[in-house]
């Protein structure tokens, strides 16, 4: 199987990769190469990644380091990708965390530009929120409603066709 | 929560695509899931059948298009303003019904135009014109149409209009005309446009 980056890291290699808090993680350098973890690295002994914590990347890492044979997803291949929901086992058992990780790892994901991880995050999210109420679904989340009560019923009548269609 | 950037939002909603009833819910949690539901609600499938959409369809409609109702005593309020321009964001229009507007007209039109029977033929002309305000409405406030698609209708203001489309370079790819008795005029005014057409991928004519 070709996934593209693989070439350029052999069998043992390792690198090291330190969270904006200091903690460090060696991984297998082709883990690095397929998910470019590396897009912040100056080329000295370890590579930072900024804004992601130890536990946060522990968790990305252990995600890519279960993902690192899938394929290269193809351009064409986005709206598809984008509009499905199912998830496999592996993933839904992984991402079976508390909400402010999994909003974490979404973060992080969105910010390390690992497509295949923020589409299953986003997926996970979309699932939760799935035949439930607007209020349910702040309640579940912790989300204010910032609304007017005038704004939210005008909002309301605006769309409702939505709720019969 | 933890606050999400409008980006990631996007991600999530787009997931919920074509699941209308849930993203009605996530519409009305909060003004930034708003803004970022709108566009994706609006960009999916929507249902001219519909009379909740046709209502909110109606208030998108500017003053001379609204003036053509006038003399069908329907009054639509002047100053009124939807808080977003909901219709920019369609991409697909799918004429297959006037039940919609029917069932407008029966509940929140004026008394004397409550549908009773299509013989009457003020009523009819009252159709016809709602449908040709909502078209000439939809084809100029949005720059995405792609699919158009006409269903049952006898040669009118709208399928000229809807004819006319053809006859321009458009955003429209897709162009459907289904069971449409269009007449000797229609027809000819149809294979007229077409033959001048360079925008459109996909054309499925109906008879």
């Amino acid at each position: 199987m070709d996934n593209g980056t693989s070439n350029s890291a052999s069998e043992n290699e390792t690198i090291t990769l330190k969270s904006c808090d200091g903690i460090e993680f060696h991984i297998d350098a082709r883990i690095a190469n397929r998910y470019t973890l590396l897009n912040n690295w100056n080329g000295g002994e370890s590579a930072c990644i900024p804004n992601v914590n130890g536990k946060v990347l522990e968790k990305v890492l252990e995600w890519c380091e279960h993902h690192i044979n899938d394929p290269q997803l193809n351009c064409g291949d986005d709206d598809s990708r984008r509009r499905n929901t199912i998830i496999e086992e592996w993933d839904e058992n992984f991402l079976s965390c508390d909400q402010d990780m999994l909003f974490e790892i979404i973060l992080a994901a969105n910010y390390l530009e690992i497509k295949p991880l923020l589409d299953l995050g986003c997926k996970t999210v979309a699932n939760m929120m799935k035949s439930k109420s607007p209020e349910e679904i702040r309640s579940a989340f912790n989300i204010d409603n910032d609304y007017t009560p005038e704004e939210e019923e005008q909002f309301r009548k605006e769309n409702e066709w939505a709720e019969d269609y | 929560m933890l606050a999400l950037p409008n980006e990631c939002l996007f991600e999530i909603f787009t997931k919920l695509k074509n699941y209308n009833r849930c993203l009605f819910s996530c519409l009305l949690v909060n003004r930034q899931w708003c803004r970022n539901v709108v566009p994706i609600l609006w960009s999916g499938p929507v249902p001219f059948e519909n009379r909740k959409f046709i209502r909110t369809c109606l208030m998108a409609l500017n003053s001379e298009e609204k003036a053509e109702l006038i003399p069908f005593n329907i009054f639509l309020p002047i100053n009124v303003k939807l808080l977003f321009k909901y219709t920019s964001y369609i991409t697909t229009i799918k004429i297959l019904s006037d039940d919609g507007i029917k069932k407008w007209l029966d509940l929140e039109g004026p008394p004397e135009l409550a549908y009773h029977s299509d013989l009457n033929y003020i009523v009819r002309d009252a159709i016809e014109t709602i449908r040709y305000s909502l078209v000439l409405m939809f084809l100029r406030t949005s720059n995405n149409i792609k699919d158009l698609k006409a269903y049952g209708m006898f040669y009118s203001k709208t399928t000229s209009l809807l004819i006319e489309i053809a006859d321009k370079s458009t955003t429209v790819t897709n162009l459907s005309f289904w069971k449409n008795r269009l007449g000797p005029e229609g027809t000819k005014l149809l294979a007229e446009a077409l033959c001048k057409n360079s925008t459109l991928t996909f054309l499925d004519l109906w008879v």
